[in-house]
């Protein structure tokens, strides 16, 4: 009894979690859910478990809820491949912020003149590029 | 006619770690009147430094975050400073500027707001047996999942309209960004071409190319963003 209650609130978390992500993702959200209902069944129900178990060819009710668990665990996996892809996406927005206020402080930078260039001018192709890269000219 | 068109053609030049090629390949670019835009990518050899010497405009990413976030970098850009014609340009050597005017051509001629560069309808120079397979395997993924009737659908040389660059959103940072961009041309309902181009193989555009276990993440990756809103 003790071990069925404190899997009940382990299970009971499994849910909250699944509803919490459920807006985020719906699918994960609703494979955890399924998964968290169908721990919280078995714990309850054991001897359901070995009769479905057979059912499926799986043979012993532990078995199945192993099963289970490993299905629970590569949902939570792929769920945190998610967020770190949403997390990628943030990083990318900031990056691309950072360079375009860089590129928008070189160009707005004075302009070296020829004789505080610490290289000497560019042919004529070249002359017309290093120019735009001070921002002198778009 | 062309002098005009040139001044608002920008080409986008995603770069990563390609000090070696990308001198060659905006000596190639020079002179035509385009805009070009290098997005440095993070690289660490020494590209920028080459790039600022003979692009109009570099963008340098402070990490490296892939070629799709490069390309929306230079997009986002040249559309903010009025592109009316947007090019897709690998530095790694491959392309050919002489294909850039066709695509432009092929935009105006055909009104489309898409024309994308097709090896297979052009020329590609020693095109590996197992990369022929993989691109027709592309190909035929990209005519089921999108409806898009195409040759070649992973080629980096491509060229947009204004309207067509603003209509694609971008989300894809790395390798699933060509099929990305294929799956918003498709949404968007705009017209679109394939023009034939010139790919130069070479060991080094191959060696940085994409290799058959890099497709099995382009899938998870897009299998990936179905999944989040």
């Amino acid at each position: 009894m003790i071990a069925q209650a404190l899997l009940s609130v382990l299970l009971g978390g499994v849910l909250v979690y699944a509803w919490a992500e459920y807006r985020r993702s719906p699918l994960v959200g609703a494979l955890s859910i399924v998964a968290g209902l169908a721990g919280l069944y078995f714990v309850w129900m054991p001897s359901h478990s070995t009769l479905v178990a057979e059912f499926v060819g799986i043979g012993r009710g532990v078995d199945l809820i192993l099963y289970l668990w490993v299905c629970i665990s590569l949902t939570v996996m792929l769920n945190l491949h998610l967020k770190l892809r949403a997390q990628q996406e943030t990083i990318t927005k900031l990056a691309r912020s950072i360079a375009t206020a860089n590129l928008a402080a070189a160009q707005e930078a004075p302009a070296v003149t020829a004789e505080e260039a610490p290289k000497p001018a560019p042919p004529a192709a070249d002359a017309h590029t290093s120019r735009q890269m001070r921002g002198q000219s778009a | 006619m062309q002098r005009n068109r040139s001044k608002s053609v920008y080409v986008i030049c995603p770069a990563f770690n390609e000090a070696r090629t990308i001198a060659g390949v905006l000596a190639g670019l020079a002179g035509q009147g385009y805009e070009i835009v290098v997005v440095d990518d993070g690289s660490s050899d020494g590209t920028r430094r080459v790039a600022e010497t003979m692009a109009t405009t570099v963008i340098s990413h402070p990490v490296n975050l892939g070629q799709g976030a490069a390309l929306k970098t230079g997009i986002d850009y040249a559309l903010s400073r009025g592109a009316e014609f947007i090019v897709t340009f690998d530095t790694d050597g491959q392309h050919r500027p002489s294909d850039i005017p066709r695509l432009l051509d092929a935009l105006v001629r055909e009104r489309a707001d898409f024309a994308l560069g097709s090896r297979f309808l052009g020329g590609a120079q020693r095109t590996p047996v197992l990369r022929r397979l993989l691109l027709r395997a592309a190909t035929l993924f990209t005519a089921v999942t999108t409806g898009l009737r195409l040759t070649d659908t992973h080629n980096g040389l491509r060229a947009f309209t204004r309207r067509g660059a603003a209509a694609l959103r971008l989300r894809q940072d790395r390798m699933a960004h060509a099929s990305e961009i294929l799956a918003e041309i498709a949404r968007s309902r705009l017209r679109y071409v394939e023009v034939p181009v010139t790919i130069d193989y070479t060991e080094y555009s191959l060696a940085k190319g994409q290799r058959a276990g890099d497709f099995v993440m382009i899938l998870l990756d897009l299998f990936a963003h179905k999944l989040r809103r």
